[in-house]
């Protein structure tokens, strides 16, 4: 028993350095971790909610989950020696590091979720970008709860025909925010990048490695095939 | 201010100032439930206004200047309104996150609770309700509320106490935080009881 955990706790460790390559497009493979890393990155700088990176963070989810019970396993184990003590350790402080880019990730997007919820709820389009639990939080609960919120803090208590949350009258912004796309962002290159038109109707041609500051809107396509990251 | 200096929409500027003033000086202040009332009460009177002059204006013909007057001001006040509220729940969300998601803990917390209105009070447990079903959906691996301020760099942490706190269950088995001590305890197990002002990392 022991031993096949001891054995299974090396392979673990192999594994987070390089577990199961998904390959992404770019004839580089990643491990499951950098594309989070990634893609936690981006979101971070990104002004609109992007398109959810699921499939790597399901991954990492089961990863944390059986490192977890692998350690529990072996820290109960007497027979374990000072060194394998001194791996389960590092092994430990390498999960809680993973769980915080985690953590930060999906609280980044939560925010942003939150920020527009109204938006999502009403443009389907962007729906897709959100998994089955962030979508059944914007939709179901979030978006629901601060409409009954306006409605009892304020809207109740005005006559009724001005008790609407999606007025459009002239001269006013829009009572449901859109995300800033011509924020501005950092983007670096990670490969060859096909021109892309600027505000300006000229070209931006970047070549791998080159870091430029341009509106988010002009890269947006670019952020979505992965040949650029935000940093 | 004296009422008959006072302009359709004055009230309301001094709302959104109040909700300007609490974000530059980072401050959650009093719900001010005065001005709102008055606020709403200046709107049923100028809907009152409007349907005045729309009656009297026998000939309407699709534009009249008072009644357009009325409601820009009618459009503004509301938009004030709800940017105060929305203004203070992005607040109270974000107090929320800060404590790690401890709800009875903020709200247990006189200073803040004087601050609340009934509704906001409401507002935060459904919140807080509805954050606990999301978290649920990754209580297997971790826990989404704990703190994303700054990323773990040792496994450990040695903490004073500065609040009785009872016993924790931690890795070690359960530890009866008494005030003055101090410990050395996984960061992980105790990281809720840093926030909350229990323990002081030292």
């Amino acid at each position: 028993m022991a031993e096949r955990d001891h054995a299974l706790l090396e392979s673990e460790d192999a594994l987070l350095q390089s577990a199961s390559p998904l390959a992404n497009g770019l004839g580089v493979t990643d491990t499951p971790l950098q594309q989070l890393i990634r893609q936690w990155q981006n979101e971070r700088y990104a002004p609109e909610i992007l398109a959810g990176h699921e499939a790597a963070l399901n991954v990492l989810l089961d990863h944390i989950r059986r490192q977890s019970d692998t350690i529990q396993h072996l820290r109960n184990d007497p027979g374990s020696s000072e060194d394998e003590h001194f791996r389960i350790m590092l092994a430990q402080t390498e999960i809680e590091r993973v769980k915080f880019v985690v953590r930060s990730y999906i609280r980044t997007r939560l925010h942003k979720i939150e920020q527009h919820a109204r938006l999502i709820v009403d443009t389907p389009g962007l729906q897709g970008r959100l998994s089955q639990t962030e979508l059944n939080h914007a939709q179901r609960r979030f978006a629901k709860l601060t409409e009954t919120y306006f409605h009892m803090s304020v809207l109740q208590a005005l006559p009724e025909d001005q008790r609407g949350l999606d007025d459009d009258a002239a001269f006013v912004p829009p009572m449901i925010p859109e995300p800033n796309r011509s924020h501005s962002v950092f983007v670096h290159a990670r490969e060859d990048c096909p021109p892309v038109p600027l505000p300006d109707s000229n070209f931006l041609t970047m070549r791998k490695g080159l870091i430029v500051l341009t509106p988010y809107s002009v890269i947006e396509p670019l952020l979505a095939d992965g040949s650029i990251e935000l940093v | 201010m004296s009422s008959e200096a006072r302009q359709f929409g004055d009230l309301a500027t001094q709302l959104v100032q109040e909700a300007r003033r609490s974000t530059l000086t980072d401050t959650l202040l009093k719900y001010n439930d005065t001005l709102v009332r008055s606020i709403v009460r200046e709107q049923r009177q100028l809907d009152t206004l409007i349907t005045q002059t729309l009656a009297q204006d026998v000939t309407f013909t699709g534009s009249n200047p008072a009644a357009l007057l009325y409601q820009t001001a009618i459009q503004r006040n509301k938009r004030c309104l709800l940017a105060y509220h929305s203004h203070r729940t992005d607040r109270l969300r974000d107090m929320y996150w800060a404590v790690g998601g401890a709800l009875p803990h903020l709200l247990a917390n006189t200073d803040i609770r004087a601050k609340l209105a009934p509704h906001e009070v409401d507002y935060l447990r459904e919140y807080n309700a509805s954050i606990i079903e999301f978290r649920s959906d990754f209580t297997a691996e971790l826990d989404i509320a704990a703190s994303i301020t700054h990323p773990p760099k040792d496994l450990h942490v040695l903490v004073r106490v500065v609040r009785d706190c009872g016993a924790i269950q931690t890795e070690v088995g359960s530890i009866d935080f008494r005030y003055g001590q101090r410990y050395m305890v996984r960061r992980a197990d105790i990281e809720h009881l840093i926030v909350q002002g229990y323990l002081q990392e030292v």
